[in-house]
Formats: structure tokens, sequence, C-alpha cells
């Protein structure tokens, strides 16, 4: 056990970041159990905390009478400092035991821009970094997570990495875990990395072997012995109703990011945004039960004392038999002084009802996402919304008494003009001018926030060619120079943290050098602006004789090897070709939740079915 | 309504947590004990307790209070054993009462706090330390720069503390026992008493590695000390 000294405490914004003890966390003796693991967001606490994944994962793997999982998060810079200092290595909130003592380390890894963490966590914990270095008696580095589907630039770090919902998965690999020590380690660390490789979802990155042609694309990944499959599949789960979910979140003693009840309502969305990367990734879609939905809610607040629920999905406003639900959840918990919330709104009249049934606070106003400003470049990225829908989602917003919109934007796009992106401010402005006819006069806020499109691997823009950071700059004036009205606000991404996500996004294992220089030079936290290096990450491309443009800037052939194409998320590349293609023919493609199937591949190809319960009453 | 009054700690397990933190912390123990507390009305409605004297970040307290104001007058001893099943680890009930009539808030009647600073030694002679603690308790007045994000003040400590302060010699460390009143017009942070024995009296210890521990929040006057749940 680690003693934390006061004065370090006492020195350090927020300790009580870093003291645990938080209601229902759990503590286990570790000699009662077989596998001990913990669980890191490579974030600082408030961003780790809020995690649903890990929720998850914290109370089935605590479920578990042979396992042990505790929390880890990123020590915000100052703690880093302390803890350097007074050679305190990286320890668990619960155990306050040093995590290079435990069986594995698991990473959910959320974004590229945390990657400077993970290596900076492990250096604290006394970790060695690469994964050749480590022998039997390290912990086993485990990553989850999207970024998992193309974790190339971080592969050398990682002993395996996760692809798909980690709620089966997992408890493979801790029985595995468990009986490779029960046999005495058995054939020391080689040996549990190939019984891991033949877990379904499990990808061990050491044991594939990576050729480049002249030109520096991929050649090929191939597997260098018989354990690792040719192709790694994402692990799905079949039926949200049968599995563990986080009923017993902790509750944390300081704000964190989502502090209320996240109700999972479904997983997967089936829309088809083009640029979306979850919505290729979490395929299909399965609902959960209402009657679940609420028994689940109720245990929540019992469990938790949180008197707000937030309906969190990729888009709540989809699930078929919300409107019952709201009205179940609000009926049954308001004595109790709980409010329910919808993060994110569909852009249509139904809701706004939805909105102002559930109350949510008029001040923070409304958020929309239209993704784009043109109806074509709408049609391009396969965002099912016309202007019509937006015109009367805003105008029953307004009706209802909303004054303050906020609407977010993408530049970058496939096929973009300035045209396009000058739709953004005319949709802005006809936001305006809809207040002034329904309410006679001037008064609506308009907060217009548009960020810089990164290309994911696995969508159906990954063959495109990010914008360069000066493009993006250059589109960024234009829209300012045209959005002059004091009732409009607006927000833009720096363009140069964009090009580095684009870089890693789409970057393959040669990325890990660059990564590893960064961080010795000074680079973690890139997520948060004030910490971001952007001269940091430039020197270390140069130093790395490596160009950030061939990954994130460079337009792909359709048959060039990609470094992600040994990873499969279901969806065929077959699919996602035809659906570039009809982005530039702009050409729309139903939603399979309720239309016909797109074949994308994943259905038949993982022995899954869409569970929704609205199209089959 | 009946306005439930507990006598509460604040433990090791929590000490850096800040008073926010603490009230909400109780907030959703209440829920969770399924208490029948009020609500404010309005459109965002809250819970209606208060608390008597907020606590910093990185102390402990064996003597913290809250009213929390209920719907209905349930049991105490129910009351307190729900309340128990759902209290987070630092937080333990040491009273409970009812308090009848209409009882002026906690905020406004306590007036005096008491301390217990332990802090590590950097001298071996203990008569250096009661050299300096002496010095302070005879000093007439103690001017002491405060210094906030909101800028800089000049306060007199004396006035504010109600008793000479104490102390305890432990095995290389010292232990000073604080009485600091509470005033309508203001108060010293008992972290701040320290600062100024370090600065201007000499006192040799690590002050970064003090710990405070409030030791009990009264209602005193010329006649009686008492605590609020002793009214
Ligand atoms: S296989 Fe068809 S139904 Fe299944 S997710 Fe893909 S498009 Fe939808």
């Amino acid at each position: 056990m680690i003693t934390l000294d006061p004065a370090m405490l006492n020195r350090v914004i927020k300790p009580a970041r870093y003291t645990g003890n938080e209601w229902n966390s759990i503590k286990k003796d570790h000699d009662t159990v077989s596998v001990t693991v913990a669980l890191s967001l490579p974030d600082v606490y408030e961003v780790g905390m809020s995690n649903l994944g890990l929720k998850i994962l914290y109370q089935i793997l605590n479920n578990r009478e042979d396992t042990a999982a505790e929390r880890v998060y990123a020590p915000w810079v100052d703690m880093e400092a302390e803890m350097r200092e007074r050679n305190i290595p990286l320890y668990t909130l619960e155990s306050l035991k040093p995590v290079r003592e435990f069986d594995i380390v698991g990473f959910s890894l959320q974004y590229e821009m945390s990657y400077s963490n993970v290596l900076n966590m492990l250096d604290l914990a006394g970790i060695p970094l690469f994964t050749a270095e480590r022998d039997e008696h390290m912990p086993i580095i485990i990553g989850g997570g999207p970024c998992t589907f193309n974790a190339e630039p971080v592969a050398d770090f990682f002993d395996c990495l996760v692809l798909g919902e980690g709620e089966e998965v997992m408890e493979d690999i801790i029985a595995a875990v468990s009986s490779w020590k029960k046999a005495g380690k058995i054939n020391g660390r080689s040996g549990i990395l190939k019984s891991l490789a033949q877990i379904g979802g499990v990808y061990v990155p050491s044991l594939y072997d990576v050729t480049y042609h002249e030109n520096g694309m991929v050649a090929e990944v191939l597997p260098n012995c018989l354990e690792a499959p040719l192709i790694v599949t994402k692990r799905v789960v079949k039926d949200l109703n049968t599995v563990e979910y986080a009923t017993r979140p902790i509750v944390p003693f300081l704000d964190i990011v989502h502090d209320r009840i996240m109700l999972e309502l479904f997983r997967g969305c089936t829309r088809g945004c083009r640029f979306c990367q979850a919505g290729v990734l979490y395929r299909p879609v399965r609902e959960r039960r209402p009657e679940l939905l609420l028994k689940m809610a109720k245990e929540m607040v019992e469990s938790t004392g949180y008197n707000e629920i937030s309906l969190t999905s990729l888009s709540s406003a989809d699930y078929s038999c919300l409107p019952d639900l709201v009205d179940s959840l609000m009926g049954e918990l308001k004595e109790q002084g709980v409010s329910v919330s919808l993060p994110s709104l569909r852009i249509d009249s139904f809701s706004i009802d939805l909105a102002q049934k559930v109350q949510q606070v008029r001040k923070s106003g409304l958020t929309f996402a239209p993704e784009a400003g043109s109806q074509r470049m709408r049609d391009v990225i396969n965002k099912g919304v016309t202007q019509k829908n937006l015109e009367d989602a805003v105008s029953a917003a307004f009706q209802a008494g909303w004054s303050t919109v906020k609407l977010y934007f993408m530049m970058g796009l496939p096929t973009e003009t300035d045209e396009d992106v000058l739709g953004i401010a005319d949709l802005a402005y006809k936001v305006l001018d809809l207040y002034k006819e329904i309410k006679g006069r001037r008064g609506a806020k308009v907060t217009v926030s548009v960020s810089c499109f990164v290309p994911k691997p696995h969508t159906p823009f990954q063959w495109f060619g990010q914008d360069l950071a000066s493009e993006f700059e250059r589109k960024q004036q234009l829209l300012k120079a045209r959005l002059r009205d004091r009732s409009i606000t607006f927000n833009w991404h720096d363009a140069r943290t964009s090009f580095l996500e684009g870089a890693f996004a789409r970057g393959d294992r040669r990325l890990g050098q660059v990564l590893l220089k960064a961080w010795q030079n000074g680079a973690r936290f890139d997520g948060w602006s004030e910490y971001f290096k952007y001269d940091v990450w430039m020197d270390a491309f140069k130093t790395c004789e490596i160009d950030p443009y061939f990954y994130a800037t460079r337009h792909r052939d359709f048959d060039e090897v990609m470094p992600w194409d040994h990873l499969s998320s279901g969806a065929s590349k077959e699919f996602l070709q035809r659906e570039y293609e009809q982005a530039v023919t702009e050409e729309l493609t139903v939603d399979c939740r309720r239309e016909h199937c797109s074949a994308c591949g994943v259905c038949p190809g993982l022995g899954v079915e869409v569970l929704d319960w609205g199209s089959r009453a | 309504m009946a306005k439930l009054r507990l006598e509460i700690t604040k433990g090791e397990e929590i000490r850096y947590i800040s008073h926010l933190d603490y009230a909400s912390a109780m907030e959703r123990a209440i829920i969770r004990a399924k208490l029948p507390v009020a609500y404010s009305e309005g459109f965002n409605p809250h819970m209606k307790i208060s608390f008597a004297s907020a606590l910093a970040v990185g102390v402990t307290s064996q003597a913290e209070y809250i009213d929390i104001e209920c719907k209905a007058e349930i049991d105490v001893n129910q009351a307190v054993e729900h309340l128990k099943a759902t209290l987070p680890m630092g937080i333990r009930i040491k009273g409970a009462a009812y308090m009848q009539g209409n009882v002026p808030a906690l905020m406004a009647i306590v007036n005096l706090a008491t301390y217990e600073i332990t802090v590590p030694l950097l001298a071996e002679d203990i008569g250096i330390i009661e050299d300096s603690i002496r010095w302070f308790n005879e000093a007439e007045a103690v001017l002491y720069m405060r210094e906030s994000p909101k800028g800089k003040k000049e306060i007199e400590i004396k006035q504010y503390m109600a008793k000479p302060i104490t102390l305890t010699a432990l095995e290389k460390a010292v232990r000073l026992i604080l009485e600091i009143r509470i005033t309508p017009t203001g108060s010293i942070k008992p972290g701040e008493v320290l600062g100024a024995l370090v600065a201007m009296f000499d006192l040799p210890v690590d002050i970064d590695n003090l710990l405070i521990h409030r030791t009990g929040l009264y209602i005193s006057n010329v006649n009686r000390q008492v605590s609020p749940v002793e009214l």
C-alpha cells in the first residue's frame, strides 16, 4: 500500500481525485482472488469516471468472486510532478496498491489524443513501455474502446487490444489469465499472449508482422504464429437484455463530466452517417426492453442517490418506446425528485415535444447537430435531415419557449465547396429569422460550433484525404466573416489538433516511435488545449523522419491495403466503398433499423440481428 | 415540517473532499435512505438541508451538524438506522434530534469552533516550540496577510482566539489545540493561525504536512457552551 503525504495532497488541486473511498467502490482482499485488474481511462478522474463502458466492466468483474477490479486515472500535471518527486508509483484508488502489481491493466482508448497519457501512465507505474520489454511478472496491458479498431500506432505498447463490446470478452480474458496463473504462468509471457489471441475479438499485435511497400504504404499484415487468426473480428453482445449492466455505479465525491445516472437504452445506430465511426463499430441496433430499463432505473436511483437520469445512446430519440418510457420513468420517480434528461436531440418536432415533457432546463438551450450547412452536403454525408426538418424543429422549440439554440457542424467533408461552408451561416441566420417571425421580435441566441472533420478508419470516408490545417483555417475565416451578427456566437476547433488526430486515426505501427518521442519531449493531455504542444509533435515526426501528411491528408485508392484491414467491425470494405461512391453522387442510404437492410455484412457475418421493439410490434 | 438535526463526522477516508462534495454526498445518502426530505418549490427544486459551518479540503471533523427538513416526522432512531446504511465511508452519525419550533439556522447560531492541529516537528527541543506558542498567546495583536484569488487582505488574528493555544508533544510531532470564534463579521482558519505561527513566531514545524481536525462546534455565551444537538 502506498502512503500519501498530506503535504502532497494539500498542494495539488482537487486532491479527492486521488483518494478514493467513494460510495459503491469495492475493496477486496487481493489474497482471496485469483486475478486483479486495474481499469483505466488515460485522462483525468472526472473524464475517466464518466465512461460508461468502464462502469459496466467494474461491476461485471467485481461480481466475480475470483477477480478484484480497481480504478486508476491519469494524475493531473500537478500530481504527476509530486509523484515523480517523491517516487510514488501510479496506484489504484481502491487498495492504493501500485498498478505494477496487478495482473491486468486495461486502458479504455476513447480518442487518439489520449495516447501520450497511456505512455505516461505506464512510465509512472514503473512498467516497461514496450510489450517486448515486459516479462511475465509485469501486468498484461490491454486496450479497449473505439480506438482499438485501428490502434496500430500504439500496437508496440499493448499486449492485446480488444475489439468490440467488453461484457463477455473480459470474462473470457479473466478465465484465460486465471488458468495461466494457476498453471504456474506456463510458457511465460508468450504462453498467455498466444492463449489470449485465440479468444474472439482479442488482437495481440506482437503476433503479427507488418511489411511495407517502397512507397511507404502497407503491403501486408500477417500473423507470425498459428494461434493468431488472419482477421480479428469484433465481439458483439447479441441481446443486451441478458447481460449485466452498471446498476451500482460508483458515486464520486467531486463533480465529474457526466454526474448522473446513465441509462443505456440501446446500442448501435444505423442512420448511416458516412463520417461516423461509432455508427459502423456498434452495429447492429439492439434495444433494451422498456420494462427492463424501468427496473434498472429504479435500482440505480436506489443504489446511487442521483436525482437525474440521462437517457444515453448514440441517438436516444430513436428508441422505439421512448414516449412511454419517459412517461413511466417520470411517473414513478418524480416523488423522489428525480428528473430525466436527453443528451442529444433529433432534429424534429417529436424531439422538441419530448424535451418539453422532461422540462429540460431552459436556460441551457437546445442542441442540434445538422453536421453540414447545405442540403447537398447533408446528402453527401447521409445525414437524413432536410431544411424543412430543421425549420420545423427550431420553430417548435421557439414556440415552446426556448430562445437559445446550439448548432453543431463539421467542415472539411468530402466534396465540400465554399458555398457549402457558407451554408452554415445561412442556416444560422435562418434560425434568427424564424425566431423573429414567430415571436415578432429579435431575441434568439445561436451558437454555431464547427469542428474540423477527421476521417476515421472503418467509415465510408476512410479513403478521403483530410483538409490541410491551412485550408481549415481559411474556411474558418470565411465563415467568421459571414457570422458577424451579435446574436450569433461562433466556435471552431483548433485545426492543428485535428490534423494530429487525423494522422493518428489512420496511422500505422511506425507512428509508435513518433508517439514515444513526443511523450519523451513532454507531450501529455493532448486533448486539453492548454497542454497541447503542436511543436513537440511536429519535431517528433521530423526526428523520426515520418511524414504526418502521408497519414492525414493523403487520398487513398480503394485497393490500398489499410493498416487496419486485419481488424474487422463486421462491416465489409465493399459496403464502405459503396457508401463512399454514393456519397459522391449524393445518394441516400436508408436506416436498416426500421427499413430494409443495406447489406453492410454485420448481421450475417457475426450472427446477430437488429432488435427494435417498435418495428416488430 | 420537522427539522432533523444530526451530528456527523468527516473522517480520514474523505479528508480531501470539499465542503460542496461533502454536502452532495449527504444529499445522495439521504435520497438512498429514502428519508421524507422536503424540496424547495420552483423550476429547479433543491433539497432542504443546511450545514453549520463549511469545512475546508484537507480538514477532518468529529462534529459537523446538518439540518434536514422533513415532510413527515419519522422516528429518530429509524431515520438514523436508514441513513447509517447509506452513508459513504468517513461519515458517521454521532447524534440526532428533532428541533422543535421555529429554530434559527445552524449557520446563524454556531459561534465557536475547536481544532486539533497535528504537525511534524523540525526541531528536537520542545522548549523552542513552547516559547513560540507562548509569545503568540501573549501578543496583543497578530496581523496576518490573507491571500486569496480575490486579492490580499490584512487580518488581526487574536480577536478570533477564544482561548490561548495549548500544546501536547507527540513523537516527532506536536499537537496544538485551538479555540476559534466565528463572528458575524468573519473568523480565521486554523491553517492561517499555524501560518502566522510559522512566519512570525518561528514555530519550527513542517507546515506542508499539517493535519487539521475539527473537534467541536458550539454555541457559546458567558453562561454555557453547548453543541447544536444539545440545545
Ligand atoms: S447487416 Fe443489414 S440489418 Fe444488419 S446492421 Fe448491416 S445493414 Fe443493418
